[in-house]
């Protein structure tokens, strides 16, 4: 029997098989190539043309209902297209219009709201970021304080935000900011509204990583303009819909799929590099390998439970306490099989595809900080499941 | 997170909690311990009373047809109180038995009936990966005799009969093809140990050990198959009482934790200790995924030997871990013999080096994998 560790516990009704082998034939004709198992980023231009090509085929947006332009699809049918695309290694379009703002917009947002945006969204002619994090305000998202303050039919808007990724490349962001300074709790105060990036007194500068590109941003405004009519959802309630898990969007982040592409890297890598002769190799390759799949027994269990409408609150936490540091893991095992080539900036050559583990390596640090630090989960764990006292 | 059942399925579930509550629990555990008593002979008549046996043996083989799932679900509540019954050797071997047809009939109607205690012989050393040498089996006259030492069996003193892989020597080559067999207690030596949760360990000699020709339930490449399917039920079944040992020390340690103050405050209060639960819970929701998966994976027809070698692997480990930790979140008192939850830890113990331990089914599931 031949173990493969990307089709692990795949359930596939006969009409889902089929449509998985549709979804297959279809991405590996029409992804571009320069975009397949690249080691190095892909930039929102460069995912232009291949998020034009999943919208062409009606698969952009396979959780938004029908009636706003998506697919409609069942969670399974999400699941699929999100395999099929990373089975190839290509990218998956970028989430944050799709998947943040996306469904926001389609559960709060006005129908005026949602004729404007919406269609640039599905289409990728529009790229969005997210305006959260400040420098004062990351775990601790709700101590915000870039204000919005209502002049007529205007807000104007001063503050700063940071680690926005695609920033630099954006035309809008969905930002939080802060309506009511007195308000208590804090964040019965904040306000989500969509500011314009090209809109005068908006000042965006590129931020490096840690892996050498420029993934995020950080923008300033000063007395910025906008329009009252880019209020989502009521003043000052803007935090109840940032915090909304909406439809599957947790199901797309935490994906075993993440880490089982790193462990096939480090077995190919391993027997490039005589590795995979070493016992010890072996051993901590099965001991990832068995993680791996307790962790994809646990996230098609969620699958499951979800199409019965009986997924617990723990899941969002338990995954992302789960994945992130599973996928760390098989980025830093990468890295040791690599051997000494794992400390350099060169791609390695692996039978003519280019890996580069600490590529890889860096990029994964990323997944325990974004989206509540996985510190945050633990505390959310232990107060709302396990019911300790504060 | 909850397991998908269907109605029969949480019934089942149901009265496993109950009985499990009513027959176990860490007093009971304890004076069996105290008494060095092998086996809770009030709580496996009453399990047998409710069908767990049925449950492992399909409908074609005159059981309840359910299947691995179910036997899962009983035993994570076994582990939870601590029980000391040989459910998962049994409903391992019934689950074989089963698929073994006319040849094992009578044996899995005194098993499913509580008449017979029937449990697996089989080499731990390396469970499977090295030093395994089975013993040796020989014909005269239409009859077997068997010559070997066997060592760790639990609930052999408490057995009428052992579940037997036997190699049948040969003259004409090296080896010979193995055959599966039960082997009445009586004419096998037993030197019994007993392990630090007051389980026993038993090394099982047999010298020229008779075993009739209708005693032989399978040979050749059927019995190897079905030797490896077992392993591969064992495992598992270990794996999910070790999910219920797990479950209930967390369970415990957070009742200890809001309750004992220190500094003025609850324990729990103390994001160092907060953090250090929730990652035990991760732990654990992620193991009981994984056994159910495997379990219904199996009841499918779709079991993979390292399915099972993950299981075993992740829950011992898993189990060592959370009960340590539990122990450690106690303080003194878990230090204590007195405490429950020491009873937790070297339950886990007990169970995480049956069956192969973390270490060997790592191994085995990278074997298996390659």
């Amino acid at each position: 029997m031949i173990w493969d560790n990307t089709t692990l516990f795949s359930d596939d009704n006969p009409a889902d098989a089929a449509f998985r082998k549709e979804v297959r034939e279809w991405v590996d004709k029409n992804c571009p190539e320069n975009l397949r198992d690249r080691p190095s980023r892909v930039t929102p231009p460069e995912m232009k043309p291949w998020h034009r090509k999943l919208y062409e085929r009606g698969w952009i947006a396979p959780h938004w209902p029908k009636e706003a332009g998506g697919m409609g699809a069942t969670l399974e049918q999400q699941l699929i297209l999100f395999e099929e695309i990373s089975r190839i290694g290509a990218p998956t379009p970028f989430p944050h219009g799709l998947n943040f703002f996306g469904p926001i917009l389609i559960h709060a947002g006005t129908p005026e709201q949602k004729a404007k945006h919406c269609p640039g969204i599905l289409s990728g002619e529009v790229t969005w970021c997210q305006g959260y994090s400040e420098a004062g305000a990351g775990s601790d998202l709700a101590s915000l304080k870039t204000r919005a303050v209502l002049a007529g039919d205007h807000f104007i808007v001063n503050g700063h935000k940071l680690w926005t990724t695609n920033g630099h490349y954006a035309d809008w962001m969905f930002a939080l900011v802060r309506t009511d300074a007195e308000a208590k709790p804090r964040h019965a105060g904040i306000s989500l509204i969509l500011i314009d990036l090209k809109s005068p007194g908006v000042t965006v500068k590129p931020i490096k990583t840690i892996r050498g590109d420029a993934e995020f941003a950080e923008e300033f405004f000063d007395d910025v303009r906008v329009p009252r009519e880019n209020l989502i959802g009521p003043l000052n309630g803007g935090w109840k819909l940032a915090t909304m898990l909406l439809g599957g969007e947790r199901f797309a982040t935490g994906h075993p799929r993440n880490a089982a592409i790193l462990l096939n890297r480090a077995r190919q890598v391993a027997r490039v590099t005589g590795a995979d002769a070493d016992p010890a190799f072996r051993q901590q390759l099965a001991a990832l390998e068995i993680d791996l799949l307790a962790f994809t027994a646990y996230y098609r269990h969620g699958a499951a439970l979800h199409g019965l409408g009986k997924v617990p609150d723990s899941m969002t936490p338990v995954m992302k306490l789960a994945a992130g540091p599973l996928a760390q893991a098989a980025s830093e095992f990468l890295v040791q099989v690599a051997g000494p080539a794992g400390a350099s900036l060169a791609d390695m050559d692996i039978h003519g595809e280019a890996v580069n583990p600490a590529e890889d390596l860096f990029e994964m640090r990323r997944v325990t900080v974004g989206g509540g630090a996985n510190e945050i989960q633990r505390g959310i764990l232990a107060k709302r499941t396990l019911d300790l006292p504060s | 997170m909850e397991p998908i059942l269907d109605e029969q399925q949480s019934l089942m579930r149901e009265t496993a909690v109950r009985l499990c509550k009513d027959h176990g629990g860490p007093k009971r555990a304890r004076a069996l311990r105290n008494a060095a008593t092998e086996m809770d002979v009030p709580a496996w008549m009453e399990l047998v009373r409710s069908g767990w046996l049925s449950a492992a043996v399909s409908e074609d083989a005159g059981g309840m047809g359910k299947g691995m799932l179910d036997v899962c679900l009983a035993l994570e509540e076994s582990g939870r109180q601590l029980l000391m019954v040989p459910f998962a050797e049994v409903a391992a071997v019934a689950h074989i038995l089963g698929k073994i047809g006319a040849r094992a009939e009578n044996q899995l109607r005194a098993i499913q009936q509580g008449l017979q205690i029937l449990v697996p012989a089989l080499p731990q050393e390396g469970w499977g990966n090295v030093g395994s040498a089975l013993p040796l089996a020989r014909s005269e006259g239409g009859q077997w005799f068997l010559d070997g030492t066997i060592k760790h069996v639990p609930f052999a003193q408490t057995a009428q009969s052992y579940f037997v892989a036997a190699k049948r020597s040969s003259r004409k080559k090296a080896g010979g093809e193995i055959m599966l067999c039960a082997v009445l207690k009586h004419l096998v030596k037993l030197h019994t140990v007993q392990n630090v949760d007051g389980s026993t360990s038993s090394e099982l000699v047999m010298e020229g050990s008779l075993v009739e020709e209708s005693q032989v339930m399978a040979r050749g490449g059927e019995a190897q198959a079905l030797l490896d399917t077992l392993r591969d039920l064992l495992a598992i079944t270990t794996g999910a009482a070790l999910v219920g040992v797990s479950s209930q020390a967390l369970d415990m340690t957070l009742d200890y934790i809001k309750y004992r103050q220190q500094f003025g405050k609850a324990l729990g209060s103390f994001q160092a200790l907060q953090h250090r639960v929730a990652d035990c819970f991760v732990d654990i929701e992620l193991n009981r995924s994984l056994v159910y998966r495997v379990a219904a994976s199996y009841d499918a027809g779709q079991g993979h030997p390292a399915m099972a070698a993950a299981v075993k692997a992740r829950t011992s480990r898993v189990a060592l871990s959370v009960t340590r930790d539990a122990l450690q979140l106690h303080g003194a008192i878990g230090y204590t013999d007195e405490h429950d939850i020491g009873l937790y830890y070297k339950r886990a113990i007990a169970l995480a080096a049956l069956y192969g331990n973390d270490i060997n089914q790592t191994a085995r599931f990278s074997a298996l994998t390659v």
